[in-house]
């Protein structure tokens, strides 16, 4: 009997010790990584994002310097747009001197040739770190192009106030005969946005962008949320059939009928974000980038507290619809030119370790590691704002499940520049959405027959 | 000891210049290196594509229209200021100093100022129109979004920043007409709107010339203040040559197309300047 009682004492105590080990691992300090080898002498030269929040993982570079003897020198700081630009020109001009690049999802397709392929740099494990999604958006005919930072993703925002009143769901009811609940399709967003735009319960229904890349990432996810494309396989235009003149129309009725802001066209996210802040929008697609800024009362006060969060709502019930998800990855690649590329490999692992995303996950960006993506939904469940912990909850499934890059192919860029004028063309009822789109394809042809896509 | 300057001009000036003109006839984009090649059968290919592209025209037009409104318009309000501000006997200098102040702005600080006033929603002009009840909450005007409003609105920028100069110029050359004509002129018994006619606009016409030059040459490469207002659009409404040649060359990445575009626009500024300036010269023999 004592030596049964001996046994089960200490199969206790070696159970206690196992489950103390296992909470302490999972609540134990996230790690850096990098940092095990020895880069004595070695400057790994940078260019890289800067602005706000950008910087502040840049603050750690000290750590992986002590640690592994390199010198880590910044070349540049400039915004996505700029730092596009300037490796544009140096990629293009040979003039790079930088080991460790900024790259981006969108992006990135230009870089190809310019920027060193991943896969032989990184482990299978280390790999697997990162939301597939993302590595597989981001891997070019087999070659890893960029390793991701952190993401971005739009969630649909909608004003809990107008949701949750019992007058306006009887009201929407009475006039629809559905009942008002959170979209999650097109169809319903088109009905609930003219429902609260023409009661007056808010001054637009909708909003979105309407110039440069953003509308023509914000048409591309209504387009292929409605089952279409911008191109088929062989990279055919196919944006001009049903599919995209019925979204197109879609956007052209919204703003004849007031359904979206009057200045619309001219409306990139800063006045976008606007109207919803304001409290003049039912309902929109936005990004997460923005959720501290409509959250705070002294910047949103018709919105702070009254809005909730959903995944992206399906396009128009077509064959292969499904929730729109357009989203990018701000990331770091390893110059072609580079002559650290195994140093600056070390860097990015570094930068994008388990410590590094958490810190700057804990700033409102989204991770892109699952480890991460644990710790600090933990971390919001104890905030006492049930809104913080749901954000992220949906937002992880969003970038698991729903991340869709822009077409991966150079020409994204001057194929936006082409398009979006003849969008707003659509819009602005200059042209029919078929006329419109017809044109807008017979260019992109074009552009992609000089960019020798086809074979004529 | 000409030759060197001859030849510091010819690598400062002449080679960029010819540098653009052969990349303008090949199909040279900035990320395909590969691409800067010289083929006398598709040398033209830029410039015929270009000829053929409705926006090409459509932002020739759009530039003409914006040059000429804006130069005449900025011309007529420059000559009535500087008449004004030369019968001021106390205070010139001041006032002439308050005028300056606009053009001490960035351009693009300019496009971001006047964005803001005519945003639809947030701006300065159309709240005060609310506010007057001259328009009503759900009838707020998209500024910069209407034809021909959005264009107007870049005009109004522009002058607002450019009207210093040419009122300068043409102050300047106000106060340094010789005053005796204007004395027999009153012996004569001229009215004040028969010596404006007859001898300050006349007497003025050098000045008013090389004024015209210099704003419409300024003029025509306009880009900061429609880059921030409108970029061009919506649906090219504001698209002139400069805001279109820099999308080609520097967003697209084809700098072939994007060089093409910038000699046709450079021919027709040096024959437009060419016109202008023989003006100038007749101006003088009738002086």
């Amino acid at each position: 009997m004592r030596k049964l009682t001996l046994i089960l004492l200490i199969t206790s105590l070696l159970a206690v010790l196992s489950f103390g080990a296992l909470v302490s691992a999972q609540e134990g300090e996230p790690q850096y990584a990098g940092l095990d080898k020895d880069l004595a002498g070695i400057t790994i030269k940078m260019l890289t994002i800067g602005g706000g929040q950008y910087e502040a993982m840049y603050q750690s570079l000290p750590i992986f310097e002590e640690a592994t003897g390199a010198t880590v020198e910044i070349v540049t700081l400039l915004d996505g747009f700029e730092i596009d630009k300037k490796l544009v020109q140096d990629y293009a001009t040979g003039a790079v001197d930088y080991d460790v690049a900024w790259n981006h999802t969108s992006f990135m397709s230009r870089y190809v040739g310019f920027v060193e392929p991943l896969n032989n740099y990184f482990s299978a494990e280390e790999l697997a770190a990162f939301s597939p999604s993302i590595v597989e958006a981001a891997t070019i005919d087999g070659n890893l192009q960029l390793i991701p930072r952190h993401a971005d993703i739009s969630a649909l925002h909608y004003r809990t106030d107008l949701y949750n009143d019992a007058d306006i769901q009887a009201k929407y009811k009475e006039a629809t005969g559905a009942d008002l609940a959170v979209p999650t399709t097109l169809e319903e967003v088109d009905m609930q946005a003219r429902f609260f735009h023409d009661n007056g319960y808010t001054k637009y229904g909708y909003s979105i962008v309407g110039k440069e890349e953003a509308v023509t990432g914000r048409f591309y996810e209504f387009l292929f949320g409605s089952g279409g494309n911008y191109f088929d396989e062989n990279w055919e235009p196919i944006f001009n059939n049903e599919i995209g003149v019925s979204v197109a129309e879609l956007l052209r009725g919204w703003y004849a009928d007031g359904i979206i802001a009057e200045d619309t066209p001219n409306l990139v996210w800063d006045g976008d974000a606007a109207n919803f802040c304001n409290g003049d929008v039912a309902l929109k697609l936005e990004w997460y980038g923005w959720y501290s800024y409509f959250q705070t009362p002294d910047s949103c006060p018709n919105v702070a507290g009254n809005f909730g969060l959903a995944r992206g709502f399906s396009g128009f019930q077509n064959e292969g619809a499904r929730p729109t998800g357009w989203a990018g990855a701000h990331a770091f690649s390893i110059t072609s030119a580079s002559q650290n590329k195994e140093a600056a490999a070390q860097l990015i692992k570094f930068l994008t370790s388990e410590r590094i995303g958490y810190e700057e996950a804990q700033l409102g960006f989204l991770p892109v590691r699952d480890d991460v993506w644990n710790r600090i939904i933990s971390d919001a469940s104890a905030s006492g704002v049930p809104l913080d912990q749901e954000r992220l909850e949906v937002a992880r499934v969003q970038i698991t499940e729903d991340f869709k890059t822009p077409p991966l192919i150079a020409e994204w860029i001057p194929f936006s520049n082409l398009f979006y004028p003849h969008l707003q063309a659509i819009m602005l009822g200059d042209v029919t959405a078929q006329e419109g789109l017809d044109a807008a394809a017979a260019e992109a042809r074009q552009l992609l027959a000089d960019a020798g896509y086809y074979d004529e | 000891m000409l030759l060197p300057s001859f030849v510091f001009i010819i690598i400062v000036t002449g080679f960029p210049l010819l540098y653009s003109l052969y990349v303008s006839f090949t199909p040279y984009e900035l990320l395909k290196p590969n691409s800067l090649i010289f083929e006398l059968p598709k040398a033209l290919n830029n410039y015929t594509r270009l000829l053929n592209d409705p926006v090409f025209w459509k932002s020739l037009g759009n530039t003409i229209i914006f040059l000429t409104v804006t130069v005449n318009l900025e011309y007529f309000l420059a000559l009535g200021l500087s008449q004004l501000l030369a019968q001021v006997t106390r205070g010139q200098a001041i006032m002439r100093t308050m005028l300056m102040i606009p053009m001490m702005f960035a351009p693009i600080l300019v496009g971001f100022q006047f964005r803001w006033f005519f945003n639809s929603n947030l701006g300065l002009v159309n709240n005060a129109l609310v506010s007057l009840g001259i328009i009503g909450e759900q009838t707020r005007i998209a500024w910069l979004v209407d034809e021909p409003l959005g264009m107007i609105c870049i005009i109004i920028a522009t002058i607002w920043m450019n009207l210093p100069v040419m009122t300068i110029i043409l102050l300047a050359g106000t106060l340094s007409l010789p005053q005796e004509t204007y004395e027999a002129a009153d012996v004569d018994g001229a009215s004040a709107w028969q010596k404006f006619r007859f001898i300050t606009l006349p007497l003025l016409a050098p000045f008013t010339y090389i004024a015209l030059t210099i704003r419409s040459l300024d003029v025509a490469r306009a880009f900061d203040i429609v880059r921030i207002m409108t970029d061009g659009g919506p649906a090219r409404r504001t698209e002139l040559i400069w805001t279109y040649a820099g999308r080609l060359a520097i967003e697209d990445t084809k700098f072939g197309l994007g060089s093409a575009m910038s000699w046709i626009t450079v021919i027709i500024s040096v024959g437009f300047t060419v016109y202008l300036f023989r003006q100038l010269v007749k101006s003088r023999i009738v002086e």
